[in-house]
């Protein structure tokens, strides 16, 4: 049967057993879990850059780095991980499966706390972006925090409601921010990249030794969305194997983009400047800067016909007045889909948490119109909102809720490694289509080095957090004791053991493969 | 025509049992396999195989009454409960795995701000689908 109809992105079936039971059909490819796990790491360039320099000022590119190769061992973890458990749930899934429900649980709500924050800050940058249009949203805290928690309220509304998202506007969105980017990084490294500049930023801006290793902490933010991937995985087709490619491709691609993006902010701007005025809108600065510098007449000086100088000058005009407003409309775009994308991660996990009997099902509980899970959203969006209310009073939210994140995002990845070197030693023989190679020989089990480091380093991150950041610890460790309170008085309530692991959701056969 | 397999659609509305019945009769000549299908579509607020016991009920009904209307058709029929994203590709989906001639699909006759709406799904089918696809629209009345 000869055929040019293509799945749709995100185009997969569960058959649900009648007769007898059938096995799954996925459909998503590559390109498909890409694009969605891009707008979530891709988005949050448009704010971790500001919140680092906040913090790290001439650091920011050296923090970004180490925070990256941080990032590239998580992902491999995980990629292991999600192809041995291709299921909504992440890192919860593995600690579920490494452990029992009780590190499933400290995981899934760690990983709710990161999804509350991502939700908060990516709303809440989006009014200073749109800041050119208008500029008391980005200048006026009431305005701009009014703004931010008006966006959340209406997709809020939207999820309960549950409109339809398209995936193709997703990929083709993803296509159009990475090409701006790149445009935005070979601009700036053809018209304002100097060496002795861009070294003398690094040094002349150095910071102190505490907030050099709380820049490392904050720059995690730089890279969320692993668990997109993670939780995608259950509607790719194949997943063992096209779960790790498509992770392996994220991580390629974003770590090349920030690598640019923050070479072409310290070479449009001061790290002070970076840090302050573009704190909350950094690639919006680094396209005024660049609009700024943009000179046709002086680039054109080396073409020697006139035809070809009109030419490229009208191009460079066009960018010149376009690039601003382009960078300013795309950046809230990105950063509304990212976070819907929170909204729908958050709301997911929920449900998978409540499935397993890791948290009330109350929570998880389905409209009966919408076919959404209305408590779920509107619960964790009011705590989303309440975390952005501090903003009307003074800028620090902004900072602190860097620091809120990862709190969260650092425990969730450290539980991740450590339940993918638990499942090692536990469950060395289970199949596993995707294992990771530089393994070490520990108790005659083969433990991958990269998992190791990684459970150091997260760690390492969340210690300092805790220490240094009062505000973090309190919020962090004060949501942490409601969920272990919530969570041992309603196993109580069930008669269930807290470490009790049940193998399968109550009630239901699960999905096959 | 010769079919070898057909492919039913159902959503528990009345024009299910036209759809049915139209499907087993046509499959008769050739002794076809007919496959009654009811997806159920699940928001992404939702994990794909969330479990939504309401959803899953009607579904169960219109199976159920599928396999009734096709017993006094004394015709067999499989049934399948599927959960998709979206039905369309769904459909189209499950058409090309199985293979099938004609996808057959009721349309409840409705409007939509006065205007006769075939709906988001049947366009899809139409255009999407690689076999014959008939739709039993039922009556105005």
């Amino acid at each position: 049967m000869h055929n040019d109809w293509q799945p749709k992105l995100g185009d997969k079936i569960v058959r649900r057993p009648r007769v007898k039971a059938h096995p799954l059909r996925r459909v998503l490819g590559i390109p498909g879990l890409f694009s969605t796990a891009y707008g979530d790491v891709g988005s949050s360039i448009y704010y971790a850059l500001g919140l680092v320099a906040l913090v790290a000022l001439g650091a920011t590119p050296i923090v970004l780095g180490i925070a990256g190769i941080l990032f590239v061992f998580t992902a491999l973890t995980y990629a292991e991980g999600t192809a041995m458990f291709p299921e909504a749930g992440g890192s919860a899934s593995f600690a579920r499966h490494g452990f029992n429900d009780l590190m499933g649980f400290i995981s899934g709500w760690a990983l709710m706390f990161g999804y509350i924050v991502t939700i908060s800050i990516s709303a809440y940058t989006i009014p200073s972006y749109l800041g050119y249009f208008w500029e008391p949203l980005k200048t006026s805290p009431i305005v701009h925090t009014g703004a931010a928690m008006g966006i959340v309220c209406i997709l809020m509304m939207i999820n309960v409601i549950g409109v339809r998202e398209s995936s193709r506007l997703n990929f083709s969105l993803a296509i159009l921010d990475i090409s701006t980017q790149v445009l935005i990084i070979v601009l700036a490294l053809l018209i304002l990249f100097n060496p002795t500049v861009f070294w003398e930023r690094i040094t002349g801006y150095w910071p102190s030794t505490p907030n050099l290793i709380f820049g490392v902490a904050i720059a995690a933010i730089a890279f969320t969305g692993l668990e997109t991937v993670s939780q995608m995985a259950e509607e790719t087709r194949r997943p063992q194997i096209r779960a790790p490619r498509a992770l392996v491709l994220m991580t390629i691609v974003v770590l090349v983009i920030f690598a640019g993006i923050s070479v072409s902010a310290f070479s449009a701007m001061t790290p002070a400047e970076l840090g302050s005025q573009w704190a909350t809108d950094p690639v919006a600065g680094i396209a005024h800067n660049l609009s700024v510098a943009i000179s046709p007449d002086e680039l054109t000086k080396g073409f020697s016909e006139p035809a070809h100088q009109i030419v490229v000058t009208y191009i460079l005009e066009g960018v010149r007045n376009l690039l601003p407003a382009l960078v300013a409309l795309l950046a809230a775009t990105i950063l509304f889909i990212a976070t819907n994308a929170g909204l729908l991660g958050i709301s997911r996990l929920a449900f998978s948490l409540g499935r397993f009997q890791l948290i009330p099902a109350e929570l998880s509980r389905v409209h009966p119109r919408s076919k959404t899970p209305y408590i779920a959203i509107i619960v964790f969006t009011l705590i989303a909102l309440a975390l952005q209310m501090p903003g009307f009073f003074g800028p620090d939210v902004f900072a602190n809720l860097g620091g809120l994140y990862a709190f969260g995002s650092m425990l969730s990845f450290a539980i991740a490694h450590l339940s993918v070197l638990a499942l090692r030693i536990r469950k060395p023989d289970i199949p596993r289509p995707f294992k990771l190679g530089w393994n070490v020989k520990i108790c005659q089990r083969d433990l991958p080095v990269t998992t190791i480091i990684g459970l150091l380093g997260t760690t390492a991150i969340w210690v300092v957090v805790l220490i240094m950041q009062p505000y973090s610890r309190w919020v962090g460790l004060a949501w942490m004791a409601f969920g272990f309170g919530m969570f041992f008085l309603f196993r109580r309530l069930r008669r269930v053991s807290p470490s009790q692991t049940d193998g399968s959701p109550s009630g239901i056969t699960g999905s096959q493969l | 025509m010769r079919l070898e397999g057909i492919l039913v659609t159902v959503n528990g509305k009345d024009a299910d049992v036209e759809a049915v019945k139209l499907a087993c009769d046509l499959a008769k000549k050739s002794k076809a396999k007919v496959h009654v299908v009811y997806v159920i579509e699940v928001k992404r607020s939702l994990p794909l195989d969330a479990v939504i016991e309401s959803e899953v009920a009607k579904a169960e009904k219109a199976l159920t009454r599928a396999e009734e209307i096709a017993a006094d058709r004394d015709y067999e029929v499989e049934t399948d409960l599927i959960q998709a994203r979206e039905v369309g590709p769904a459909i189209v989906d499950e058409a090309m795995e199985r293979e099938v001639d004609l996808i057959l699909m009721g349309v409840t006759y409705k409007k939509s701000f006065g205007v006769f709406s075939l709906g988001r799904v049947i366009p899809y089918v139409l255009e999407g689908a690689p076999c014959r696809v008939l739709l039993c629209r039922e009556p105005m009345s």
